[in-house]
């Protein structure tokens, strides 16, 4: 069982890992800004098939390994556990210096083959974009923190109910296996921890809608509509781990309350189907974000591209603009969102929740 | 409307900012009564500084073209009557202009013929 799981979650990060470079904005590549007439250029894909080449074949022959050695030497939950996380973090280690290499080998040749030359640099806006923006408004997801606030409400009424052990923490079977001495703070510690996440993902999102929809001097029309299905699924996909995460936690604290609430199939099986649920939509928004530009055709005949940021890319992975007030920008490798670290409230919206449920989960 | 700036261009962004839109009502593209983005959003889709939008919305207001409400945005403000004072602001605005195409050695028509044709480009006649 704990084999499957990791193999599970390990193919699927192996997968997205491997065809990032595929999924990324056509016009960045390993971080770079490269002009649009540049982006079919042979040493730039050979870069590319090279990078994926490397990840899945590695990838291939840990994980084969893995799964070997937990056959033939029945090693016990703890270590498969140990070493399936171990890969985990090694294949994303891999690949990551992997796009560094690749990250300074495109720098390399964009600066030799004088790729920004007689260019004209531009930015560029629509005043109609922001009326297709398609995002969840910020209410929804005051939904389930009705909800949160529900079940801390009915546990506070049952309050006598409650085991004198409180549960803290439950096994992938869905079985509680950590527990704490019963008082008034650690009975609703879960669902308080839950609200601080829900408080969180509604800053993220109303932090999303106020970030900017940066467009593409050179593909307008490929790049609205990547930044548009980017906006609108990760909206959808915030609601709906928000809501999960809801049904799941609210699950666990009404059988604390009422043991026999629900039958013990239900039990297993509760943790698997959100973990499958969240596996699918990350797979579903990347390969939906992925493909969102790579239909739509720019014809650019001018001598112009879009304004070489780079210099507001540390790593090519890290964005840090003083002067740009959005507050998250679309990752530059990956599918995705990062936070702009030249302005502070970033870190408010994203540290500020997580202090919280660390304070509460050491309480 | 497509807005287009070049941070590296001598022209200021706020200058770059107002002509366009300038540019965009005399050509149609956006009419009196339209809302222009809020500060914020304009900035934040251009990457550029708020102060940068700001100032040219306050450019924009000051000469009469929009409208700052506030909490619902900038408004693209109705045509108001061409007077003498109107006249004279933008009198001032045109002679250092002619003054350097004259110095750069245009003629009287080549002058003549460069305004009506960017009138024509504009109206679309």
């Amino acid at each position: 069982m704990t084999l499957a799981i990791f193999l599970f979650i390990s193919i699927i990060l192996v997968g997205i890992q491997t065809a990032i470079p595929f999924l990324v904005k056509r016009t960045i590549v390993f971080g770079i800004t490269v002009p649009e007439k540049h982006i079919k250029d042979e040493n730039l894909l050979s870069y590319k098939r090279l990078y994926t080449l490397l990840v899945s074949l590695l990838s291939i022959v840990v994980l084969a390994g893995y799964v070997f050695w937990a056959l033939v030497s029945n090693p016990g939950e703890e270590k498969t556990v140990l070493i399936g996380t171990f890969i985990q973090f090694g294949i994303i280690l891999f690949s990551l210096s992997l796009y560094f290499f690749f990250h300074g080998k495109t720098l390399q040749l964009k600066k030799t083959e004088n790729w920004m030359d007689n260019l004209k640099q531009v930015k560029v806006s629509d005043f109609s974009v922001r009326s297709q923006d398609e995002m969840l408004p910020w209410y929804l997801f005051l939904l389930p923190m009705i909800m949160t606030i529900g079940v801390i409400g009915y546990t506070i009424f049952q309050y006598d109910l409650l085991p004198e052990q409180i549960p803290t923490h439950w096994g992938i079977n869905g079985q509680a296996d950590a527990f704490t001495e019963k008082t008034p703070l650690s009975a609703i510690l879960m669902p308080l921890t839950l609200l601080a996440m829900q408080i969180m993902y509604l800053g993220i999102n109303i932090g999303k809608n106020k970030s900017g929809i940066k467009l593409s001097a050179t593909g307008t029309n490929a790049s609205r509509s990547r930044q548009l299905t980017l906006r609108k699924y990760s909206s959808w996909m915030m609601f709906g781990v928000s809501l999960l995460l809801t049904i799941l936690f609210s699950f666990f604290q009404l059988t604390a309350i009422h043991p026999d609430l629900f039958a013990g199939s239900a039990m297993m099986a509760t943790p698997i189907i959100f973990l499958v649920l969240i596996l699918a939509g990350t797979i579903v928004f990347a390969i939906k974000v992925g493909r969102s530009d790579k239909n739509s055709v720019d014809e650019v005949d001018e001598a112009i591209t879009d304004y070489d940021d780079d210099i507001h890319w540390k790593g090519g992975l890290f964005y840090f603009n003083r002067n740009d007030p959005s507050i998250f920008v679309e990752k530059r490798f990956g599918v995705g969102w990062t936070l702009n670290f030249g302005n502070p409230i970033g870190y408010l919206i994203v540290l500020v929740p997580l202090v919280v449920v660390l304070v509460l989960s050491f309480l | 409307m497509i807005i287009r700036i070049e941070p590296d261009s001598d022209i200021p962004i706020y200058e770059q900012l107002s002509n366009q839109i300038v540019e965009g009502i005399a050509r149609g593209w956006i009419q009196s009564g339209d809302s222009l983005p809020s500060v914020r959003a304009f900035a934040s889709d251009l990457g550029v500084n708020m102060h940068t939008v700001n100032k040219s919305y306050h450019q924009l207001e000051k000469k009469g073209i929009i409208t700052i409400v506030p909490k619902s945005g900038a408004i693209i403000s109705s045509p108001k009557e061409f007077n003498d004072s109107s006249l004279a602001l933008l009198k001032e605005q045109y002679k250092p202009l002619i003054a350097e195409s004259l110095v750069a050695g245009m003629s009287y028509e080549q002058i003549q013929d460069l305004v009506s044709s960017i009138i024509k480009d504009f109206k679309k006649i």
